[in-house]
């Protein structure tokens, strides 16, 4: 385990799907809403189009967390692009705990347009479980 | 018992019928007592075919060769194939169809039971064997092999010498079949299916990533893996754009900014990234035929990722690879009650 350094600052990458979780953010912010900034928004068109290959780079490319959120079950743009994603990547987070990965380190969330208190609560917890857990080091390539 | 006369007899009948172009099957191999894969397009030539313990590998990967080169063809030659399949090779035949790889009449299955045993771990025995080398292993029995060492025969319990994945096998005979032969079996315990698995998960993290630290460090990405595999059939592998020709042309921004998700640079990084999205593709179409592992050159135990969400598939969405060629396949399917506490 690594020792925790006060100044660590996590790297998250954060796959928001375009219809809920980017505008569930966007009023995150525009409420004035105070969150941490570690998370690098990229704006994806639904949950269900993040590949776990996505995942896996961002591992290697050293992210300390990975956070995938899409729209509520039942309120995808697209019907059935979440509930898609659900299964691929219940499957993604099994196996990246399984060869030894953090289960902290990659979260998936369900975040609607109307829920900016969430999006900050939830970003909000998982820098602080993050921190706990100090840099990545076991998916990330060595250079 | 699977009676090798009959076998030959029912592929040199379909040869002669002219019902296929080539039946793809088991000979005695040169090296040792694995067998080779053959295809044979002449009745008279089926008299080589052989079943026995040493037939490991797993044939639909040559349907899936031809498929690819009918494609490749101007004058590609549609006739069907036949193929020998063991319980394992019967589902990845069944997963192929599933996917619309290739159609049903396309394909003639051959099947023979493993009933009570199975496959031979190369591994194994030359760990048993301490040295010597073992030039033949035949079916002694329900639950025995009879190995010959030189002039010397002897019995050894299947259990001790059987590949991993037979151990767990819970459909040892080919449900997908034209022709069967051998008792079709339907349980058996030899060992709890996922046994392998759930001993690796009983490790802590910090064992775990230990171990996979390891293995994925010697991982010479060989690809053998991926050459081995039936379901491994994409036409560009993610993680080698080989489809990016670079000509006169192209500059150098062009060749910098290509999508490369995986350097070629040695680390347990790079490997992790090529084993992990490896087995997320194989996820729900994996047949557990262990060849992945059978020709890993380091030995690295790439079925227990496989098997990993193969467990995960059949205990959270009761999904079987291979077991119906009409289901929807795992991960393009969905149901409301699927896990959702993991999800924030």
């Amino acid at each position: 385990m690594t020792p925790v350094q006060d100044d660590f600052e996590p790297k998250i990458v954060a796959f928001l799907c375009k219809w809920c979780s980017s505008a569930g953010s966007d009023l995150a912010g525009v409420s004035r809403l105070q969150y941490p900034p570690n998370a690098v928004p990229i704006q994806v068109m639904c949950s269900g189009s993040v590949s776990p290959l996505y995942i896996m780079s961002a591992f290697k490319k050293g992210a300390d967390g990975v956070l995938v959120s899409g729209c509520h079950p039942g309120d995808c743009h697209y019907m059935k692009g979440n509930y898609f994603a659900r299964r691929r990547l219940f499957l993604v987070q099994k196996l990246l705990n399984f060869v030894g990965l953090e289960k902290d380190r990659f979260r998936m969330s369900w975040v609607s347009a109307a829920e900016g208190a969430k999006f900050a609560e939830v970003v909000g917890d998982f820098v602080r479980d993050i921190k706990a857990l100090g840099p990545q080091r076991r998916l990330k390539a060595r250079r | 018992m699977v009676e090798i006369e009959e076998l030959r007899a029912c592929a040199a009948k379909l040869l002669d019928e002219g019902k296929v172009k080539a039946v793809i099957g088991y000979r005695r191999g040169s090296a040792g007592l694995l067998a080779e894969p053959c295809v044979i397009d002449q009745p008279a030539d089926t008299e080589s075919l052989i079943w026995d313990p040493g037939c490991v590998h797993n044939l639909a990967l040559y349907l899936v060769k031809d498929k690819k080169a009918q494609a490749a063809s101007k004058t590609p030659d549609k006739r069907p194939l036949a193929v020998v399949a063991k319980g394992c090779d019967s589902r990845a035949v069944a997963v192929l169809l599933q996917e619309n790889f290739f159609k049903r009449e396309d394909v003639v299955v051959i099947g023979v039971s493993c009933e009570g045993t199975g496959v031979v771990d190369a591994r194994k025995l030359a760990a048993k064997l301490k040295g010597r080398t073992a030039s033949q292993v035949e079916f002694d029995g329900a639950d025995g092999f009879k190995v010959t060492i030189g002039n010397t025969e002897s019995r050894v319990p299947a259990s001790e010498i059987l590949a991993d994945r037979c151990l767990e096998c819970r459909a040892p005979s080919p449900v997908l079949n034209d022709v069967l032969f051998g008792t079709a079996v339907e349980q058996r315990e030899l060992a709890m299916p996922f046994t392998a698995v759930k001993a690796a998960e009983a490790a802590s993290e910090e064992e775990r990533w230990a171990s996979w630290e390891h293995h994925f460090d010697r991982c010479l990405r060989c690809f053998a893996c991926r050459s081995v595999c039936p379901m491994c059939y994409c036409p560009e592998c993610v993680v080698d754009s080989t489809s990016f020709v670079i000509t006169a042309e192209t500059s150098a921004e062009d060749k910098a900014n290509r999508v490369r998700w995986c350097e070629r640079s040695a680390g347990s990084g790079e490997s992790a990234l090529y084993h992990l999205t490896r087995a997320m593709h194989l996820a729900g179409r994996c047949v557990d035929c262990g060849e992945c592992e059978r020709v890993c050159p380091v030995n690295i135990p790439l079925r227990l990722l496989n098997t990993k969400l193969e467990m995960e598939a059949f205990e959270m969405f009761e999904y079987q690879a291979g077991r119906d060629v009409s289901q929807a396949s795992l991960l393009s399917s969905f149901r409301d009650e699927d896990p959702n506490s993991f999800v924030r």
